[in-house]
């Protein structure tokens, strides 16, 4: 039952966009990537480099909206609840997940039963998405390195005479391209295995009942069924969007006894 | 001598043009008559050569004469060419089989002085005419081949002197050393794992034993003649060596890569690629890349310049580029051998201890094996009936329990009491796991057996077959 209720306060809009953005981009430059490494498909070696430079921007330039965006627009500090700060701080060392790093493993891990209390991110998901723009910004550098119009750029000769040369960078930038991949594969399990609210909110905006967090207490007060299942405790509701959700279920509960 | 000075390769270039006449009769103009040569055909490698030096085309009536006026006075320049660990492939590139062509020529009539390979004199005559040239000084040495250390520098003697001794004997008073050759320049093929020679560069080599003697580097396996006909005629011209790169190359000749002027770089751009020898894509003269070609990472000239009297070159020929010209001239390990083999892959293998491997080996190992864990992991999830967010919240940190403070105990045993009432309530049931579901299909099946029991008491004739 660690159900939070997933409010979009967690992902305000505009990250909204730049996770969209992100997917986007990173799905067309593996694809792409992956026929400049090795044609397989022949007749768009063409669309595939051009798509993947005009992407490989794409994504840089997200990255750094991104980083822009968490300190100009504000999001909830945990799950579960509609108080917002300003967004960085999501980013960095909660109260509302100290010491969770082995809470967090041993959960995974099947070492314990219960699942941790957290902030929005969870410790190991904060370090892994914290590295994410960090490989953003070095995988695009590797890149620049090996694409003609910047590879004689000093800033560029000076990584290819550290790495021994354009063959060891070209491998670099691919192995770069799996940890992406795999970096990928671990992000949408774990997102989808414990349902499907997250990806819902953070692609649809769409909002899911649940447990409702309080940041002062640091844990979880109630229960917002958000209209579709009655509120329980204590919920931070304004009282009239409280009657309207309660109305709602009023209405729902009658709808499906007739 | 008096030619060397700069001012003095000056005076002859100008003093050249005010006697056209000698051009007549010049040693040069005869040699290239008798090998089938025109004049013409020499202009056109003086404006070759002059495009090299980074001069417009134009110059080239002045290179003839500086190259003609040398010939006349015999040497122009003494060049001493010194085998080390080599295949003399770079020699064989610039005698070129049976024809000898102009750069060879041209070279062994102004500069060639000394060369073990291909010096009429032998033995002691000969090593008294390189004694003799590097007590006279400045000259410039063409070093070919790679340096070799190994017993002490033992492994390769040369008139019974160590190959070593020889090279920092001859460089003493050389205004400029040529690196000719990828095994010149970083040890190439004689330093591929496990070098056992401990072969490497001539200019690590120096740098390692303080000889202050300016190198130039000019790859590839073999060198082109023609890069080395222009590096010493610039130097003959203008007194002073080409602009190098960070390599100790000459950087107008490798700045760019193969691929930047391949003449199958259009199908490249097209798509159209040859996967398989042999196959029709082949004969269609299509792009090598799939069959790892090395040109997109190789800064050469090659497609410039091309090979054997400008006739063809590698990839022209059909062979993916072996990335011969990758040099490395602080560090032998990274030859253009170990860093470019398996030719026909894309990607370069890698070692650890005697096992090779490919990086998208490792790279797909390890997504596959990330990939089988988080299936393992998705079971036991379902098994643990934590999917769709079964698994329970700790009612209080596990951190706090013991160091928290008493506000954090009470919070945490509200949310105790919440979980228990949204349990009861039905809003979020707990996860006991599997003992969850044991009992929840116990539940079901007692369900289902009372009201069969209620029914069977009720009506015994309605559908009690059976009975």
């Amino acid at each position: 039952m660690a159900h939070l209720a997933h409010y979009r306060e967690a992902h305000p809009l505009p990250m909204v966009a730049t996770h969209w953005v992100n997917l986007i981009a990173m799905i067309v430059l593996i694809v792409s990537g992956l026929q400049i490494h090795y044609p397989l498909i022949p007749g768009v070696m063409g669309i595939a480099r051009g798509l993947h430079m005009f992407f490989a921007f794409v994504l840089v330039i997200n990255c750094i909206v991104r980083i822009v965006f968490a300190f100009v627009f504000k999001s909830a500090p945990a799950g579960g609840t509609r108080r917002l700060v300003r967004d960085y701080k999501t980013w960095l060392p909660q109260k509302d997940n100290k010491h969770q790093l082995w809470a967090w493993i041993s959960y995974y891990l099947f070492l314990r039963r219960e699942h941790p209390i957290a902030a929005k991110l969870g410790v190991p998901q904060k370090i892994v998405y914290l590295l994410i723009a960090p490989l953003i910004f070095f995988t695009a550098y590797t890149g620049f390195c090996l694409w003609g119009p910047t590879m004689n750029w000093p800033v560029f000769t000076w990584g290819l005479e550290l790495v021994g040369g354009p063959m060891n960078m070209r491998v670099i930038h691919y192995l770069c391209m799996w940890v992406f991949i795999i970096f990928m594969c671990i992000h949408i399990y774990l997102s989808l295995v414990e349902g499907a609210s997250p990806a819902t909110l953070i692609f649809f905006w769409k909002e899911t009942p649940g447990l409702v967090y309080d940041p002062d207490t640091m844990n979880i007060t109630g229960f917002d069924g958000m209209g579709k299942e009655p509120d329980y405790g204590e919920t931070f509701k304004d009282p009239v969007r409280a009657a309207a959700d309660a109305a709602a279920v009023a209405a729902r509960e009658k709808h499906g006894k007739e | 001598m008096a030619l060397l000075d700069t001012s003095g390769r000056r005076a002859s270039v100008s003093s050249a043009s005010a006697q056209p006449e000698t051009r007549a009769t010049s040693k040069l103009a005869q040699k290239l008559e008798l090998n089938g040569f025109t004049r013409r055909d020499f202009l056109k490698y003086c404006g070759c050569l002059a495009g090299m030096m980074g001069l417009s085309q134009l110059a080239a009536p002045q290179v003839a004469e500086a190259l003609e006026i040398g010939a006349e006075g015999g040497k122009l320049l003494p060049v001493i060419w010194l085998e080390g660990s080599s295949c003399t492939g770079c020699t064989e590139a610039l005698t070129q089989g049976t024809t000898p062509d102009i750069p060879q020529l041209v070279l062994e009539t102004i500069a060639l002085n000394y060369s073990e390979t291909l010096s009429a004199a032998a033995g002691h005559s000969l090593e008294e005419a390189r004694r003799e040239t590097i007590e006279a000084g400045s000259y410039l040495v063409v070093y070919e081949g790679a340096v070799v250390t190994a017993y002490d520098g033992n492994i390769l003697r040369v008139a019974d002197e160590k190959g070593t001794d020889v090279l920092l004997e001859t460089v003493k008073n050389a205004e400029a050393v040529i690196a000719l050759g990828s095994c010149a320049c970083d040890g190439g093929w004689m330093a591929v794992r496990p070098d056992d020679a401990d072969a490497m560069g001539v200019q690590k080599f120096l740098s390692e034993h303080n000889v202050d003697v300016p190198v130039v580097n000019i790859p590839c396996c073999p060198a082109n003649p023609e890069w080395l006909t222009s590096v010493i005629l610039e130097y003959v011209l203008t007194g002073h060596l080409p602009e190098l790169n960070d390599k100790n190359e000459p950087a107008a000749l490798f700045s760019q890569t193969i691929h930047d002027n391949c003449p199958r770089r259009g199908h490249f751009e097209n798509g159209e690629f040859v996967y398989q020898f042999g196959s029709e894509e082949e004969a269609k003269g299509y792009c090598l890349y799939p069959l790892g070609c090395k040109g997109p990472q190789t800064y050469a000239p090659c497609a410039v310049t091309r090979w054997n009297r400008s006739l063809s070159w590698c990839v022209e020929a059909g062979a993916p580029c072996a990335g011969c010209a990758t040099i490395n001239p602080m560090n032998p390990q990274a030859n253009w051998v170990d860093e470019n083999t398996p030719f026909l892959e894309r990607h370069r293998d890698f070692a650890v201890g005697p096992i090779t491997f490919q990086p998208t080996t490792v790279a797909v190992g390890l997504t596959v094996l990330v990939v089988a864990v988080l299936g393992v992991h998705c079971a036991g999830m379902k098994l643990a009936g934590r999917m769709d967010g079964g698994a329970d919240f700790e009612p209080e940190r596990r951190w706090d329990e013991k160091h928290g403070g008493p506000e954090a105990h009470e919070a945490g045993a509200r949310a105790q009491r919440l979980y228990d009432d949204l349990d009861e309530m039905g809003l979020e049931p707990k996860n006991t796991g599997l003992h969850r579901k044991r009992d929840a299909a116990a539940r079901k099946a007692a369900a289902k057996e009372a009201p069969q029991a209620a029914d069977s008491n009720n009506d015994t004739h309605a559908e009690g077959g059976d009975e």
